[in-house]
């Protein structure tokens, strides 16, 4: 077992495209830690970095105390599960899973052990003298989950794994893995596209965009803190409402207003606001945290037109437009609405996120960081 | 789907139903059958002219051995192998033929195989251009590097006192540099399909590219390595105009020289001609059938993927 080091991380295409860009993290031993982010954000290079598979171009690997830039993946002590599985086709369950032990010239004994041990812990007993090809999708992730597994490897690299999976068997397969880290106390790092995925898996996150690495810690501080506009909008599902809103000084009172919404901040906002001297602020607020009703006190409140309405049971999803900008909110089914009804939506300040319209950074009351790094820095 | 699963619901159906066949199902059987006969008359001929005495040749058609089966004999086998393997005989012929294919054969497959490889999974700059290279030397025909290369032999044995010319190393040496640019365009193609996933869990699980190639390509290669075997071993054991060049001066001929030389002759020995190509045949036979599951195998997984 070991942590994992990424030190100013980086990956430089010979076309001189930037995939990474300094990317620095530090994963502690037996943490699960999920790299997330939109497509071809540089997030699977990260990782195929650390597995050795792709050359580091600036920066450095550290895997418990080696520096491991300049070894071959094999020497690396790491395991890697891949979205597409690749089992060797010809080789059957019980030799896939063997191939790792067999060339590290491990006794057979101990290879029969192991193997049969991971074929337990997955539910592979039966499969052990079939071929992939005569397994199911969910059974062939399962197959590469314990090729793994029976390296005992001191970090588990996993790369998708369960994009190729039907929604089921995703969640099934999302459930054996969490196990799989609660009985292994193992290291891992998981790279997903899907935020719902890395917020139920990991026990911190990483959300990078375009090669930079936008904020990295539990799942509870990036819902409730992101650092920047990335992260609100990345983080949580129906995505977050934003509003940029006119700051005006109405006598000692900050108001903010614009695009069918208003919001009165709190004091320290107030104080906050009148210090940073803004023009426009964006406002953030979550779809979950909208109620129909009208502001009472601090807040904001915003009046939007109903254009569809999804029941989902308990709730409502509903989408509006306020002054032509989409607005999603999730209500209580209770509040039977109807579309082309105008409906004043609110939210509690504390529900409230402030960012910079140009910058893009979380407006707090420590002022925004002096540069585009600090951050970066973990929050967890 | 594969023919497997195809065949199921046919194989659970009550007895009745499994002999009712359709009309148009005969009619394609009969006229499958007569193309395969027409097909196989010259081959039939020439087995049944084997086993007749050569004083039935110049009397009467092979195809009254139907009415007259009596005049079938052995004969001509007994007396052409009992001249054993003195040079000249078709046993010595048939000797220098697997002299010279089987190690073609092997050594085609096996480069082919390891500069498909290097070409596929390979990182040096260039891979591309050198494929696009041997692409080329596809297109170039092999009768007009005949002449050069016979005389590039002569001097390489001039200068060294060794003997290529005239050898049966030389011939293979030939064999194996026009065999090698069909058989690295077929495995750089067939190895193309490999996902590189399957290489780069290979070299985390710890294996080194020899072993990647030994354990993880090949295996997936065979039938592709199969069709090739059986391809480069038809094409070297027919052959007659390499051997006919490079082997010229050699006591030890080919099996397609030993029948030429037959031929050559004022009034052509057609009962050793008919003779030799039957035993010419068998060892092809041979190989393709030994390798034809994998060839086969090789059709059916494209098809289901």
């Amino acid at each position: 077992m070991a942590g994992v080091v990424l030190d100013d991380l980086t990956k430089r295409y010979d076309g001189g495209a930037l995939a990474v860009d300094k990317l620095n993290l530090d994963i502690k031993d037996g943490e699960f830690v999920c790299l997330v982010g939109p497509s071809g954000c540089g997030k699977t290079t990260a990782l195929r970095m650390i597995a050795g598979l792709e050359e580091i171009s600036s920066g450095q690997v550290r895997i418990g105390d080696r520096v491991v830039n300049n070894l071959p993946p094999r020497d690396r002590d790491i395991a890697m599960v891949f979205q597409s599985y690749a089992l060797y086709p010809h080789m059957s369950v019980r030799d896939n899973m063997a191939f790792g032990l067999q060339l590290r010239k491990t006794p057979k004994a101990d290879i029969d052990k192991a193997v049969v041990e991971a074929a337990r812990i997955l539910d592979l007993e039966r499969f052990l003298d079939r071929k992939p090809g005569q397994l199911s999708g969910g059974q062939r992730q399962r197959v590469a989950l314990g090729r793994a597994i029976v390296r005992e490897p001191a970090v588990f690299l996993m790369d998708e794994p369960l994009s190729n999976l039907d929604a089921k068997l995703r969640v099934q397969t999302r459930a054996e893995i969490a196990r799989m880290h609660t009985r292994l106390e193992a290291t891992m790092i998981y790279v997903t596209h899907d935020q719902v995925e890395a917020m139920t898996m990991g026990d911190r996150i990483a959300v990078i965009n375009e090669g930079v690495l936008q904020q990295a810690g539990t799942p509870k501080d990036l819902y409730e803190l992101p650092q920047n506009r990335f992260v609100a909008g990345f983080i949580g599902s129906p995505s977050m409402n934003f509003i940029d809103l006119k700051v005006s000084q109405d006598g000692g009172a900050v108001r903010l207003t614009g695009e069918g919404a208003e919001m009165r901040p709190d004091d320290t906002e107030s104080a906050l606001l009148r210090d940073l001297g803004l023009d426009t602020v964006a406002v953030g607020f979550r779809p979950e945290h909208l109620d129909v009703a009208p502001l009472s006190g601090p807040g904001l409140s915003v009046t939007v037109v109903v254009d569809v309405v999804e029941f989902l049971g308990n709730d409502e999803l509903i989408h509006g437009s306020s002054a032509g900008r989409d607005v999603v909110a999730i209500i209580n089914a209770d509040n039977t609405l109807a579309v082309g009804e105008s409906v004043t939506l609110s939210a509690p300040p504390r529900r409230l996120h402030l960012f910079n319209p140009t910058t893009g950074l979380r407006i707090t009351k420590d002022g925004p960081p002096a540069d585009g790094v600090a951050h970066l820095v973990s929050t967890g | 789907m594969s023919v497997q699963t195809a065949s199921l619901p046919v194989a659970t159906q009550p007895q009745k139903q499994r002999f009712r066949v359709r009309p148009s199902r005969i009619v394609l059987n009969v006229v499958l059958a007569a193309v395969a006969i027409f097909w196989l008359v010259p081959s039939i001929g020439i087995a049944i002219i084997s086993l007749r005495p050569n004083s039935a040749f110049e009397q009467s058609g092979w195809w009254t051995v139907f009415t007259a089966p009596a005049q079938l004999t052995f004969h001509n086998y007994q007396q052409l192998f009992s001249a054993g393997f003195k040079p000249g005989g078709v046993l010595d012929a048939l000797t220098t033929s697997i002299a010279v294919t089987v190690p073609v054969t092997i050594l085609v497959t096996v480069i082919s195989s390891l500069t498909a490889y290097s070409l596929v999974f390979g990182r040096w700059r260039g891979r591309t251009a050198v494929f696009l290279l041997i692409v080329a030397m596809l297109v170039l025909p092999l009768q007009m590097a005949l002449i050069p290369v016979a005389s590039l032999y002569k001097i390489f044995d001039n200068s060294t006192g060794l003997h290529l010319f005239g050898s049966v190393i030389g011939t293979i040496v030939f064999h194996v540099a026009f065999g090698l640019p069909f058989g690295i365009f077929l495995m750089r193609n067939f190895y193309s399909g490999i996902p590189h996933d399957l290489l780069e869990a290979g070299r985390i699980d710890g294996a080194g590219e020899w072993t990647l190639f030994r354990k993880v390509v090949m295996p997936i290669g065979i039938p592709a390595l199969a069709s090739l075997a059986i391809f480069q071993f038809i094409w070297v054991w027919n052959d007659l105009l390499v051997a006919l060049i490079f082997l010229s001066g050699n006591p030890h001929q080919t099996l397609t020289l030993f029948l030429y030389g037959q031929v050559r002759a004022l009034s052509s020995n057609y009962w050793v001609i008919s003779t030799g190509a039957m035993i010419s045949i068998v060892i092809p036979l041979i190989v393709f059938f030994a390798f034809q599951r994998y060839f086969v195998r090789g059709v059916l997984a494209g098809a289901v993927k």
